[in-house]
């Protein structure tokens, strides 16, 4: 590394300023700085859960999309809405809505008479 | 005693996990490292703390260290980095909370003895004062060429500037160096003319 056929090498003052370099830290610097690299290996509980959640989030987009594929698949066509046809909501209309198994339970519609 | 164990040895075992080959390489090269942040920030707790995260930068990018240029250029080469980018946030921080006003703690002269120089311990505090005075482009340079060591090649690569610019920044430096230390050594008379 050092040029020998380079200026200063035999400058009185360059000798100076090389003698006043410094050499150590203070005692231990390489038990710290292992320490250090123990330190930041060991993985904070939000990083922990930020890694697993990045993860998760390709898997459980790509199974909502397919889960919704699947859902207008089967009801594009009876359903009043694409909204509805994604999300498989049940048809509801009036008449259906005040069916006496809705409004009272099963055990209403059942033979029990009065 | 000390480990002589090759440094490419040291590097495949730290690559593997190995804490104990990566302390020996720390302590190996922590002379150079100590030499630039010193130099570049003074003693004290910024120094130690670059010099920390010069080695934590380095077990990070093990993998992609190939050996093109010396180990100890590489780690003198972030040390420099990290070292400036410590100088910057020190300037930023001076700026914003220091008073203009304030005026810098005198500290004591130092002890001439009978010869008119000074004993070597003082010549070293002296120097490394008279080093942090240079301006940080001229300070670099000495630190790089004087300190660590290094060619005026490296000197160039490490600081992204031609050679002729490093050659003629040493050359300021040192006649400032020159001028600062004078009245410390050869009993305050200037120092013999070399080829320079």
């Amino acid at each position: 590394m050092i040029d020998h056929d380079e200026t200063f090498d035999n400058d009185p003052l360059a000798g100076i300023v090389r003698a006043s370099r410094a050499e150590h830290f203070e005692p231990g610097f390489s038990d710290r700085v292992i320490a250090r690299l123990s330190a930041n290996r060991e993985p904070e509980l939000s990083t922990v859960l930020e890694r697993h959640f990045l993860k998760i989030v390709p898997i459980a987009a790509a199974a909502s999309l397919m889960l919704a594929a699947y859902n207008w698949w089967g009801a594009h066509e009876t359903a009043s809405s694409p909204i509805e046809a994604v999300l498989n909501l049940p048809q509801v209309t009036l008449a259906s809505a005040y069916a006496p198994s809705v409004l009272y339970g099963a055990a209403a519609t059942g033979s029990e008479t009065p | 005693m000390p480990d002589r164990t090759p440094d490419a040895d040291l590097l495949a075992s730290a690559r593997a996990g190995d804490d104990r080959a990566f302390a020996t390489l720390v302590q190996r090269y922590e002379p150079a490292v100590a030499a630039t942040t010193v130099g570049m920030l003074g003693p004290g707790g910024d120094a130690e703390d670059v010099g920390q995260e010069t080695f934590i930068r380095f077990h990070r990018s093990l993998d992609h260290f190939r050996g093109e240029s010396s180990l100890k250029t590489y780690l003198v080469h972030i040390a420099m980095n990290l070292s400036l980018n410590a100088l910057r946030r020190r300037r930023r921080f001076m700026l914003r909370f220091i008073s203009r006003d304030e005026t810098p703690i005198e500290s004591a002269e130092p002890s001439v003895g009978p010869d008119g120089n000074v004993d070597a311990d003082e010549l070293r505090v002296l120097v490394r004062r008279a080093v942090a005075q240079l301006n940080e482009k001229h300070r670099a340079v000495v630190v790089l060429r004087m300190f660590d060591d290094c060619s005026t090649r490296d000197t160039a690569k490490i600081l992204g500037l031609p050679e002729g610019t490093v050659l003629s920044r040493l050359s300021r430096a040192m006649k400032e160096l020159e001028a600062l230390l004078a009245p410390y050594v050869n009993g305050g008379a200037a120092l013999p003319e070399t080829t320079r």
